[in-house]
């Protein structure tokens, strides 16, 4: 079980991102768990976590996160623009199983 | 025109990353999450109590007996959210040092209540509301700031009480706060002390005079406003979050000014405040998603020939109608986007001035300070902001048919990219 979470202002539109998301593993039967919340939320959600993605809009949080993010030990990046843009469920499901892959 | 705006985008971000990842900033912003719950629970109930028609419908005094019934959801709440707002701040800011947050939060709020008034026209032992809303907003915030920062400053210090080892950890716990509250506390007290020597008498009515008046004066100014909302739509161009940013110094006067109205709407007396939080949440900067880009899509649906277009509009409709438009901002896309530069900053700053007029020459009421969420769809969101009047449902409709017009000619020129690009394709 992959846990993927995502993070955006409010946790709003990066939940149009998650249905997405889900639709496309359940299609191809990978076995996730994604969640989206408001950025306030990130620190205390990420134990939870193997991986945070970052709305392109909040990008600016990153370096902030990314301290937080090593403590937990999981790798974090913030989505392509245009996959974010698109609601490309896939491509950012794939950007999230390499990172934690990566990891 | 790429190596500019690659320039612009190095300096926006480092703002954006400094204003946003400022502790006290970041702190306030959250604090005022933690607020919003309740400010909403109480704004739906001050919308029960002022139901349209139910004046006329009901007996003055049925009706007045049902707004009495129902007042105490607003008064408990809404009415005193510089109180939860103070309690956030405090908690959050000391979660951010590590430290044990929820004493961070009652220590701000003893210290808020330490610099307050605590009698009302001569009867001693009360607190009066008026400075738990609006009116302490300021000086809750600069209290919980200094409060929590006292608190951890005393706590780093480490003069707690140790306790011997097999006593609880709640119990030693409990006295490890005490040396730092106490200290924290006391020199409140001695500020408190210090001011009622002054022609101020109290620190309220200090903060209240020297920098929350004249600050909500000046945000509550058309051009302070179209300066907001330059920059809201500014830093999202660069597809940075503008209200996130924006937002946190601009809120504590946009609540405090939405707070004037309330209290106003609810005696019955004319509303002093057009600007508010619900004039730039419901009217210009939410509506429809940031830039009001549901006009954008109703004008992809009307004139879109591009598969492009026309795709990005079923993507982005259903959740612009409830004012999420990233698919939009991204998608069209809107940043970085010369083409659409003109009518994403034009739009907003046009909406604003014929919202303000509509609204100070009393064609539409003012915001009733009832605080409508974010996601709430057009018309609805503008009726209840104005207090329940559809006037305020027709001018979000006008408003985007303003924005439409103004978008027409610079999507239809997009649009006639995307469609001869693909036609080339295929």
């Amino acid at each position: 079980m992959k846990r993927i979470l995502l993070a955006c202002s409010s946790g709003m539109s990066t939940s149009l991102l998650v249905s997405k998301m889900k639709e496309v593993a359940e299609s191809k039967g990978i076995e996730v768990e994604i969640w989206a919340v408001s950025q306030d939320k990130v620190p205390s959600e990420m134990e939870r976590a193997d991986v945070l993605l970052i709305g392109p809009q909040m990008r600016f949080l990153k370096k902030k996160l990314a301290s937080d993010a090593e403590k937990v030990g999981i790798p974090l990046d913030v989505i392509d623009p245009v996959d974010y843009g698109r609601i490309d469920g896939e491509a950012v499901l794939n950007k999230a199983l390499e990172l934690i892959g990566e990891n | 025109m790429k190596k500019f705006m690659e320039f612009l985008e190095n300096i926006l971000l480092p703002i954006a990353d400094k204003l946003n990842n400022n502790r006290h900033l970041t702190a306030l912003r959250d604090g005022f999450m933690v607020a919003l719950p309740l400010i909403i629970f109480g704004s739906i109930f001050v919308v029960i109590a002022n139901l349209p028609f139910l004046d006329k419908l009901l007996s003055a005094e049925a009706y007045a007996a049902y707004q009495n019934a129902l007042g105490p959801a607003s008064a408990a709440t809404l009415s005193i959210m510089g109180l939860f707002v103070i309690v956030g701040i405090g908690y959050k800011l000391t979660q951010s040092y590590g430290g044990e947050a929820i004493y961070g939060g009652v220590v701000a709020v003893a210290a808020f209540l330490i610099l307050n008034p605590q009698e009302l026209d001569g009867v001693s032992g009360v607190i009066p509301t008026a400075i738990l809303g609006a009116q302490g907003m300021f000086l809750g915030i600069f209290t919980a700031f200094i409060s929590a920062e006292l608190y951890r400053f005393f706590v780093k210090k480490n003069w707690t009480i140790k306790m011997p080892v097999g006593v609880p950890d709640a119990v030693s716990r409990s006295f490890s706060a005490l040396i730092p509250i106490t200290l924290t506390l006391s020199i409140f007290l001695v500020i408190r002390i210090v001011f009622s020597f002054t022609p101020f008498e109290t620190v309220q009515n200090f903060i209240y005079t020297i920098i929350q008046a004249p600050l909500t004066a000046l945000g509550s100014s058309l051009a302070a406003t179209i300066f907001a909302v330059l920059l809201i739509q500014f830093f999202w161009f660069f597809g940075l979050h503008g209200q996130i940013i924006i937002n946190s110094v601009f809120d504590p006067i946009w609540y405090a000014l939405n707070d004037e109205n309330l209290k106003a709407f609810q005696a019955g007396t004319e509303l002093p405040n057009v600007i508010t939080k619900q004039f730039i949440d419901t009217f210009l900067v939410g509506m429809g998603g940031t830039g009001m880009t549901l006009a954008v899509v109703i004008l992809i649906f009307l004139i879109g020939k591009s598969r492009q277009t026309k795709e990005l509009g079923k993507l982005g409709g259903p959740a612009g109608i409830f004012n999420v438009n990233e698919p939009i901002i991204f998608g069209l896309p809107i940043i970085m986007n010369p083409l659409v530069l003109i009518p994403w900053l034009l739009a907003p700053v046009v909406v604003t001035i014929f919202t303000y007029f509509t609204m100070s020459i009393g064609l539409v009421p003012k915001p009733a300070g009832i605080i409508v969420p974010w996601t709430t769809p057009i018309g609805i969101s503008g009726f209840l902001a104005t207090g329940n009047s559809w006037r305020g449902a027709v001018l979000q409709i006008v408003n985007l048919l303003i924005v439409m017009a103004i978008w027409w000619p610079f999507l239809k020129i997009l649009d006639k990219n995307y469609y001869e690009k693909e036609k080339v394709k295929n």
